[in-house]
């Protein structure tokens, strides 16, 4: 391989340098601005991470996986999982091998940034390129790969049903040239490499497509025209990249990092917030998971579209999604780059100016018994459901626990309904009061039956010493160790997942093994991390009744796929929101446990 | 030979349109599902305003409606309309022709278990308007204490509530809450009696006076506010929390027993019922008349009639005088073919 052109500089390069000059000035930039938007200990402890082998050895682990392979996606559907990571690996690819072509051959052009791409333009063959001719076939490999990846998303682009994927996004017009842009520059690739495959030598694709074009062009080629084409396809879409959703791209690799370095989402329109709310491909996976749009409605108020106007700063629209959010977490389950659109829309929510702030630090509390080492807190919720309450207690009592109901004439607040509705500070002020309450008792151990205070006591609470534990894994427990022995009898059992306990802590076991015992599980249409929300959820702010209604029938719908006897929940909320429309017994598990001694 | 007419419903208002029916000397079948003629008025002790023993409105009925054709235990299977005839399928395998059908299928009661947070079913002390007829006209319920020191009557439950998924208005419970509050403190004058209501609405013949009675006469205490909860004592009393709207504070109390004054809802078997045959349903729910000032009666399909509280929430004077409307409509259409 020789160089062909003296000067190794044609005029058609200029596009992609301006596009790349840009593009890499922006992302920098954009890079410095957000690491000093961080508060200094978050600025700390991103750049401690960077400095500990450990988690810098996780950060590139998982930009490989997540960034160019997309293994989260190839789990959920293999087909759009091939369809991302032939895109991004192959041009990943296509570049480290353009660079090794340009160190093996010619070594005194590497310091050019553009000669890797337009490799085949600058070179052409002679007698030693027998050795290029691996590269050669992986580079035509790899060119064929990010096709087949391209017409992928060409054909999911007009038929998404068939993707698995019912709905996706409306682009926006910017996207669209960036889309268009980014589906030009692989074929133009094809047409360029494949016209001057005769001079520079190709491989399996290349080849035969410039005999192709021999055949019908004639003896002549004018390889120029597709060169500038190419050249003039990248620089648009780098240059509209830091405006589209490719800039996910960038973005991504920065949010892996910080991640992995523990940050929070604390200042929505600054620091890690903005670069969760970049690193949102815009695929709409979210869209389908979404529980509110059981009614066609809502479509619009998914995270896909938060994402969007927090980008484009609709204050009003951005207020509008943030309030109407059942804060299920699904879409967070789902998405590939695990965006976290419930923390961004209580990070919005909590930066509105209320008219009334109440001060709860003053508030007054009976203070608990002492010498119970078990504390049985059962939550606002519950006092609306007491069957629950009721059953509880009674499985306790059989167990033998010695336990105080430390609200059962009604305590404080656990903090989570006004954390979620962005109130930090009476939040705050109400959680100091239980843990001054829980620390005073002297228990060793907090059992809740609600998921909703759960997850704040998991997550807020600071209670050295107390072992909190949901009602099912205490029971769970009591059962292991041969406390309670129930019986199996009730029949067929669907077990819904409250959102705040499955997804929120991870609790998905303990409740499934206690009715197993009690009964004949059967699955729910979706499960698990996939469970759907019904309805209830304090986490919005603005859904009305009749909204609510049609998204808890649809959840309703597919916890009755298996035809079960009993739907059995283990969140108050959940049990009085299907306890409304459902055509058979609704029941905490407490309450199935109770029944099955 | 006179013209066949179906009466789905042997409440009160099936039970006087078959009495109007044979009067004029027609021959109606009359349905009933339950084993016993009399609909909920039979479960009742005493109607308001004039105390009327509701066993004797019963008992009159019955007397009169001797000739009419009842079946007990029966129920519509399909109604098929044909050319100027309905064909009617029993559950029982009759198949009636008949030129007209009136619909007395009046309203469920709503299912008290489904307000969780008042306890129905829970606690050992929770009952309901109904619960408490019956116990008035002899039948035993655990649930009612022998001496009760505190009563409380929750107004509106399932009714004027859009979580209870019943916007409407049941019209008779605050009368009926104000009715059996006079009647628990005549049998127990040492009692404390507690309405916990939403606002009054006393509307009809006398109910005024009823209600200044309850307040002067017997110490009723009405507290405006709706209960927010209800909890067990140890004890077994429940205790009740509310909010005193005209005082602006919240309030607990500790009650021997609470009333539940559960609303009306049109019927889900009803419904299923009137799809068969098409028939409109109100945006409230119950079925759509014609119109709702002229032809109450009568429905958007020729030869259908209605009558009593499948249309809404009626008292029983309403009801009866609204089936002998509807017999009154049913003539003229029935002369007219």
């Amino acid at each position: 391989m020789t160089d062909r052109i003296a000067s190794g500089f044609h005029p058609f390069v200029l596009p992609f340098l301006i596009g790349m000059a840009f593009v890499l000035s922006y992302c920098l930039f954009g890079m410095i601005r957000i690491i000093l938007q961080l508060s200094k200990e978050d600025r700390r402890k991103f750049f401690m991470s960077l400095i500990t082998p450990k988690i810098l050895l996780k950060d590139v682990k998982d930009i490989f996986l997540n960034c160019l392979i997309h293994v989260k996606l190839w789990k959920r559907n293999p087909v759009l999982g091939y369809m991302h990571s032939s895109i991004a690996f192959g041009w990943f690819m296509l570049i480290v091998l353009g660079h090794i072509e340009v160190i093996l051959f010619v070594p005194a052009r590497a310091k050019l940034l553009y000669y890797p791409i337009f490799f085949n333009y600058f070179v052409s063959e002679n007698e030693t390129t027998l050795r290029g001719a691996v590269l050669f076939f992986l580079m035509d490999f790899f060119l064929l790969v990010v096709l087949s990846g391209i017409a992928l998303a060409i054909i999911k682009r007009f038929r998404s049903r068939l993707f698995g994927m019912r709905r996706t996004t409306k682009p926006a017009a910017l996207d669209l040239v960036g889309l268009y842009s980014l589906w030009a520059i692989f074929p133009l690739r094809l047409i360029a490499e494949s016209l001057t495959a005769d001079i520079s030598g190709g491989s399996f694709l290349t080849l035969p497509s410039n005999w192709l074009a021999h055949l019908f062009m004639g003896h002549e080629l004018y390889p120029l025209p597709a060169w500038w084409a190419y050249s003039i396809a990248l620089c648009i879409f780098m240059c509209v990249l830091p405006f589209t959703r490719y800039m996910h791209i960038p973005a991504e690799m920065m949010l892996i990092p910080m991640r992995n370095a523990g940050l929070k989402i604390r200042n929505l329109n600054k620091g890690f917030a903005k670069v969760e709310v970049l690193s949102c491909p815009g695929c709409g996976v979210c869209i389908d998971a979404c529980p509110m749009i059981a009614s066609r409605s809502n479509v619009k108020d998914c995270t896909v579209y938060l994402n969007r106007q927090l980008r484009r700063g609709n204050d009003k629209r951005i207020d509008q999604i943030s309030d109407k959010c059942l804060l299920c977490g699904k879409c967070q389950a789902v998405c590939q780059v695990g965006v976290q659109g419930p923390d961004l829309r209580v990070a919005r929510r909590s930066t509105r100016g209320y008219g009334i702030n109440q001060d709860y630090s003053n508030i007054s509390a009976t203070p608990l018994e002492k010498g119970h080492k078990v504390l049985y807190f059962s939550g606002c919720m519950s006092q609306l459901t007491p069957r629950i309450g009721k059953a509880v207690t009674a499985v306790m009592d059989k167990a033998g626990v010695d336990y105080e109901w430390m609200d059962r004439d009604g305590g404080l607040c656990c903090g989570r309904p006004i954390l979620l509705a962005g109130r930090k500070e009476q939040a705050r002020q109400l959680i100091a009061k239980n843990t001054e309450l829980i620390l005073a008792s002297g228990a060793d151990t907090l059992v809740v039956n609600c998921p909703i205070c759960y997850r704040v006591f998991r997550e807020e609470y600071n209670l050295p010493g107390v072992r909190v534990v949901h009602h099912s894994e205490f029971f769970a427990e009591l059962v292991s160790k041969g406390m309670l022995s129930p019986q199996n009898g009730i029949g067929k059992i669907c077990y819904h997942d409250p959102c705040e306990l499955g997804r929120g802590c991870g609790v998905y076991d303990a409740p499934r093994e206690l009715l197993s015992r009690c009964g004949t599980l059967v699955k729910a249409g979706h499960e698990k991390e996939l469970s759907i929300c019904c309805g209830g959820s304090l986490g919005s702010l603005s859904l009305n009744f009749s909204q609510r209604e049609a998204i808890t029938r649809n959840s309703y719908a597919d916890l009755t796929v298996a035809d079960p006897d009993v739907i059995a929940t283990a969140c108050p909320l959940c049990l009085s929101t299907y306890s409304r429309y459902a055509d058979r017994p609704v029941m905490d598990i407490a309450e199935i446990l109770m029944n099955q001694q | 030979m006179r013209p066949n007419v179906v009466i789905i419903g042997g409440g009160i208002a099936g039970m006087e349109a078959a009495k109007q029916l044979l009067y004029l000397g027609y021959s109606p079948i009359l349905i009933e599902k339950t084993a016993r003629l009399g609909g909920h008025v039979a479960d009742w002790y005493r109607l308001f305003p004039d105390m009327t023993p509701a066993s004797e409105v019963i008992e009159n009925l019955k007397k009169d409606i001797q000739n009419a054709n009842v079946f007990l235990e029966t129920g519509v299977q399909f109604i098929n309309r044909l050319r100027d005839t309905y064909n009617v399928m029993l559950t029982n395998g009759v198949s009636i022709n008949c030129h007209a059908i009136l619909f007395a299928t009046g309203y469920d009661l709503f299912d008290a278990r489904k307000k969780e947070e008042y306890g129905y079913g829970v606690y050992n002390h929770v009952v309901t308007n109904r619960d408490l007829e019956l116990w008035f006209g002899g039948n035993k319920d655990v649930r009612i204490p022998e001496r009760p020191k505190s009563v409380g009557f929750v107004h509106c439950v399932g009714s004027r509530d859009m979580k209870a998924g019943n916007m409407q208005c049941s019209k008779v419970c605050c009368m009926t809450a104000i009715k059996q509050a006079i009647e628990i403190k005549e049998k127990f004058p040492e009692s404390e009696v507690y309405c916990f209501y939403m606002d009054l609405r006393l509307f009809g013949k006398k109910y005024e006076d009823f209600y200044i009675s309850a307040q002067r006469d017997h110490g009723v205490h009405f507290i405006r506010g709706r209960v927010s909860e209800v909890g067990e004592n140890i004890d077994g009393t429940l205790q009740v929390k509310a909010e005193d709207t005209l005082n602006g504070k919240p309030l607990k109390v500790s009650l021997d027993m609470l009333v539940l004054m559960a609303g009306m809802l049109c019927g889900e078997k009803t419904r299923e019922l009137a799809d068969g045959v098409r028939m409109d349903v109100d945006t409230d729910g119950f079925f759509k008349s014609r119109d709702n000032i002229y032809n109450v009666t009568e429905s958007s399909r020729n030869g259908i009639f209605f009558a009593g509280a499948c249309t809404g929430t009626k008292t029983v004077p309403e009801t009866v005088s609204e089936a002998r409307a509807a017999v009154l409509s049913i003539h003229n259409y029935l002369q007219q073919k």
